[in-house]
């Protein structure tokens, strides 16, 4: 069953210059139990999306889309009030810095003990307590936290990054949430403890059937793990589709290059030598081309990237570009590049 | 033929509180020795708190060793501690190019305090190295009036670089400096550095947790745990084969 259907969903910034897409036209859908995959540099608008699903950002922000499903029900349609009922019980978010995100001025038992549901808890107010006691423990042992009497009577700045990041997992999972939206939640961290992170998000993915998008600007940690992979360039989705098909055979320039700029993922390049890199910059949100956004860095722009492309969906991958990667292959002895 | 740095037996403790008002000694570095030739890289791998980045600081300066030498070109340039010259020959990049800028000047005062300070050039030589510098990491002459926030990631990347490579430094110690950026600027940035390794012969001390850029870039690994060396040797053979479980820890990840 679907999960979460989006549909053209657009973002826009309302400046004194003018309106500002942030995002153009983007859709995502993820079934129950997947692990879904949004990639982009930094600007491309990953973060904004997964706020607009949750529903906080702020008014200056238009939010519009053709569809939002979240099971069935149409969350644009609902009054703030009901959105935030389902989306408090159904979706959790870690966010990007999780020493800034948590609290300084309260303990850690006190802030996981805020986040555990009322309704599981049973008894007078003052059985409350200790019920809510062993349920933090609980979740810091689930989220890998051995040592809990020490976490629990300490204040985030007292621990390590790492840590954090694990109380937040633990704090996002205590209403045992059916999507868990992860925000670039590894960028702080270091590779042990990133590891360690990741091994907890797909084991939670694994026994509990929690459905996991994660948000990433590093393409090599998330090839082993997520079922779907979206790619994102300057709020314009360019390809999305099953991870192994997409790292076998990119479609779009643009993730061919993102993939030819990984060393391990670049068969054949000599040590110390050139890697393969898009010239130029990613461009500002104020000062986007028409068009297809990679149009001026393209290796392989034409005179039709002026015109913005379609998405185009074939065997459940799908891209835009009017010249994509994969008709270069099959029509070699053609000149002209056929659309099918 | 004569490496360019070596480091020997160098070492460094912090006094952290104890119990009560007693002070405890905390070794972060004991005994580091390694070799750096001209235009070779070494990368120095280890989790948080291995003394990675103190590393860098007493190389570039920035802090002193309790004990060891650093010698450059066969001189002695660091003994026991006591720094024998302000060192221009050894410079720092540190990890977030926007931060480390000083917001309020433009990127050429920027530049021109470094020289002022480091040289005894004239105004029009400090010119005429500004400019080479910039055009060096591959910005343009123009950008020297120019303040830090109209730049973007990478290109204040290239900047923090242009501010290393201005006093013409034969190493070159990065301090997580590629681990912040997007994939294509990294890409850019780590092409824009081996073009000037094999241009110039500078030398790199590459201090990341990118196991793919140290496998792409170095060719000398080492592997520091609580302030110890671990392992050390040739990247390719250390990442074939390695003997302690920490590398294989750090690898595997």
């Amino acid at each position: 069953m679907q999960l979460l259907d989006i549909r053209n969903l657009t973002i826009e910034l309302e400046t004194p210059d003018g309106i500002i897409r942030a995002v153009d036209k983007v859709s995502l859908s993820l079934k129950e139990g997947e692990v879904h995959a949004l990639v982009g540099e930094s600007g491309s608008g990953k973060s904004l999306i997964a706020k607009a699903i949750v529903g906080v950002l702020n008014s200056r922000w238009h939010i519009t889309a053709d569809r939002m499903h979240w099971q069935g029900i149409d969350l644009m349609r609902l009054s703030p009030e009901k959105r935030r009922k389902i989306i408090g019980q159904e979706i959790a978010m870690i966010y990007q810095d999780p020493s800034s995100c948590l609290d300084p001025t309260a303990k850690i038992a006190d802030q996981i003990a805020e986040s555990i549901p009322k309704k599981n808890l049973k008894g007078y107010f003052w059985q409350k307590k200790k019920q809510k006691k062993e349920r933090s423990i609980a979740l810091l042992h689930k989220v890998g936290i051995r040592d809990h009497t020490k976490i629990l009577h300490s204040y985030p700045h007292e621990l390590s990054d790492g840590i954090c990041q694990k109380v937040m997992i633990a704090m996002a999972i205590a209403r045992s949430p059916k999507l868990l939206i992860a925000d670039e939640p590894t960028t702080a961290l270091e590779s042990t403890t990133q590891a360690q992170v990741f091994r907890l998000l797909k084991s939670l993915n694994l026994l509990k059937n929690m459905s996991i998008l994660m948000i990433s600007h590093e393409l090599e940690e998330l090839s082993s793990w997520t079922h779907g992979l979206h790619v994102l360039y300057c709020g314009q989705m360019v390809e999305a589709g099953p991870t192994k098909k997409i790292y076998k055979s990119p479609y779009h320039p643009y993730t061919s290059a993102l993939l030819k700029s990984l060393p391990d993922y670049n068969k054949g390049l000599k040590h110390k030598h050139e890697i393969y890199a898009l010239k130029g910059t990613i461009p500002t949100l104020q000062h986007l081309p028409i068009g297809c956004r990679l149009g001026p860095r393209c290796p392989q722009a034409q005179r039709d990237c002026v015109k913005t492309p379609k998405l185009n969906t074939q065997h459940e991958r799908s891209y835009a570009c009017h010249f994509p990667l994969i008709n270069i292959e099959t029509n070699k002895g053609n000149s002209k590049c056929s659309p099918f | 033929m004569q490496p360019i740095l070596k480091v020997q037996a160098l070492s460094k403790t912090f006094k952290i509180r104890d119990r009560f008002f007693l002070r405890k000694k905390f070794k972060v570095l004991e005994d580091i020795s390694f070799c750096l030739s001209k235009g070779e890289t070494i990368a120095i791998i280890g989790e948080t708190g291995s003394g990675k980045s103190t590393l860098a600081k007493i190389l570039a300066g920035a802090e002193v060793s309790q004990k060891g030498q650093i010698l450059l070109e066969g001189k002695v340039i660091e003994d026991d501690g006591k720094r024998k010259t302000s060192c221009r020959d050894i410079r720092l990049i540190f990890q977030d190019a926007s931060k480390s800028l000083n917001p309020g000047i433009t990127i050429g005062k920027t530049l021109n305090e470094i020289l002022l300070m480091n040289t005894h050039y004239d105004a029009a030589q400090r010119q005429e190295s500004i400019k080479n510098n910039l055009l060096k990491v591959g910005l343009l002459a123009e950008h020297q009036d120019y303040y830090p926030h109209m730049f973007s990631g990478g290109q204040l990347q290239r900047i923090a670089l242009a501010r290393a490579l201005i006093l013409e430094p034969k190493v070159l110690v990065l301090d997580e400096a590629l681990s912040s950026l997007d994939p294509s600027v990294r890409a850019q940035t780590v092409n824009l550095l081996l073009k000037l390794q094999q241009e110039t012969g500078l030398s790199y001390v590459l201090i990341t947790h990118h196991l793919s850029l140290v496998k792409h870039m170095s060719d000398q690994t080492l592997v520091l745990d609580q302030g110890k060396v671990i392992e050390a040797g040739k990247t390719q053979a250390l990442f074939i084969k390695h003997k302690s479980k920490i590398t294989q820890r750090l690898l595997n990840c």
